[in-house]
């Protein structure tokens, strides 16, 4: 039996003011950023950069499986065949919704397994970027904790 | 290990007054000193660049035309004096000479100014003319003090204004020189300010469809050994992660092990030999 396979994409868009180390304010949360508009944005720099048959190539098994506005972190799924087109658009996105952004592509896999446990080591790693910038002391519960919690369930939930 | 080795630094206004530069090592603030805004900003991009995984990094200082003994300040011996040291990331200095036509007489690369070159570590020829470019591939990539380790190429001009012959590329690949290309061509947005000013580079859309004809083309010539990838990039928005841009490379139908060597290994072996002191 011929199987469809897939490749899982695990973004993270950088976000250019925060890079700044001496930024203050927190800018990632404020960011009306979602699904939808990320997979417009995709399917806008599909068809600039390789066209109508680009997108066509792409468009069917293109799907935004999960976004955290918190840490940026995006898990898109494409075709195995065709996911070079797909990387490609996503590097060259430049802005959703003219927000600036850098994107990263994390981690690329063939099955949601590897995709599950480089997701949620993403994101501790982003978090414990926050804690270090906040200078939390180490046994202090915070917001973030439930953020864990609550981000590790929904990405475990995520099937094909 | 991630190159990006060209990174992009401009004189800063400080330095409008005449340039009485017989001291070939300036460190007088008041002519190359970069003002505290520009280095907070040079560091965020450091900062960036250090996230997406880049170690190496070189600084490139731009010039016109050819280096005048009399003219040539060195911008970034005192930008490295000023930038916070980093565990983990090395820092190169570049010197970069856009060659046009009135180069072709002679830019400067003559053993009366090795001094003014020796403090660059990498050094970079832009030629614009077919005379220029085997000038740059041909006598200019031969082992000596004075070579020059990388070609760097105008992609994002409309018609690229030579024809990469196969035979110079080959020559000048078996010398040891490298070919670059700028992924921020690519991307779009605004390009290195000091490119623009010379006329180099073409930014909106023509100029990316330019780069990825000009890039495809390199590829096809250079069959993907001595390619050097690098950033080139002015926008702090315009930086990719390397394996991003190794994808880039694949769809210029390069394969993906020479376009994961374009950014590692290749860059590698270039700042070795350039290191190299030569007989």
């Amino acid at each position: 039996m011929v199987r469809f396979k897939n490749r899982w994409l695990l973004v993270e868009f950088v976000d250019t003011s925060t890079v700044d180390a001496s930024a203050e304010k927190e800018s990632l949360s404020t960011r009306p950023l979602d699904g939808r508009l990320i997979y417009n944005a995709l399917r806008d720099s599909v068809v600039t950069n390789f066209g109508d048959t680009g997108w066509g190539a792409v468009g069917m098994s293109l799907n935004v499986k999960y976004f955290s506005p918190l840490t940026n972190l995006c898990i898109i799924r494409v075709a195995r065949d065709q996911h070079r087109i797909a990387w490609g658009a996503v590097t060259l996105l430049t802005s959703i919704h003219d927000v600036r952004v850098i994107p990263r592509v994390v981690h690329v896999s063939g099955t949601i397994k590897h995709t599950q446990l480089s997701a949620i080591a993403h994101n501790r790693e982003v978090i414990a970027r926050f804690r270090t910038k906040l200078k939390n002391t180490a046994f202090h519960h915070d917001s973030y904790d439930d953020y864990l919690a609550r981000s590790t369930r929904e990405i475990e939930a995520l099937h094909d | 290990m991630h190159f990006d080795l060209n990174f992009p630094v401009t004189a800063s206004g400080s330095t409008s007054q005449p340039k009485k530069n017989k001291n070939k090592q300036p460190q007088q603030s008041s002519q190359t000193a970069f003002t505290p805004a520009q280095i907070k900003g040079i560091e965020a991009r450091l900062d960036l660049l250090e996230h997406l995984g880049y170690t190496v990094i070189a600084f490139n200082q731009s010039v016109n035309k050819k280096i005048d003994p009399k003219t040539h300040v060195n911008i970034l011996d005192g930008l490295l004096q000023q930038l916070r040291a980093r565990p983990g990331t090395v820092f190169l200095k570049r010197l970069t000479i856009v060659l046009d036509n009135d180069s072709e007489k002679g830019f400067g690369l003559t053993n009366a100014n090795t001094s003014l070159v020796e403090p660059y570590d990498v050094i970079a020829l832009l030629p614009t003319t077919p005379a220029t470019f085997s000038l740059a591939c041909l006598t200019h990539s031969l082992p000596s003090p004075l070579t020059a380790h990388i070609v760097a190429l105008p992609l994002t001009l409309p018609r690229l204004p030579f024809q990469l012959k196969h035979t110079l590329v080959r020559t000048a690949i078996k010398n040891g020189a490298v070919f670059e290309i700028n992924y921020a061509g690519a991307i779009g947005g605004e390009s290195d300010a000091s490119l623009s000013t010379f006329g180099v580079s073409d930014t909106g859309a023509s100029g990316k469809r330019n780069w990825w004809a000009a890039a495809r083309e390199v590829v096809r010539v250079t069959k993907g050994k001595g390619i050097i990838v690098s950033g080139g990039v002015a926008s702090e928005a315009d930086y990719r992660g390397p394996k991003d841009i190794a994808n880039l490379l694949t769809l210029l139908d390069l394969a993906q092990n020479l376009a994961h060597d374009a950014s590692v290994a290749a860059p590698k072996s270039l700042i070795l030999r350039a290191r190299k002191p030569f007989r």
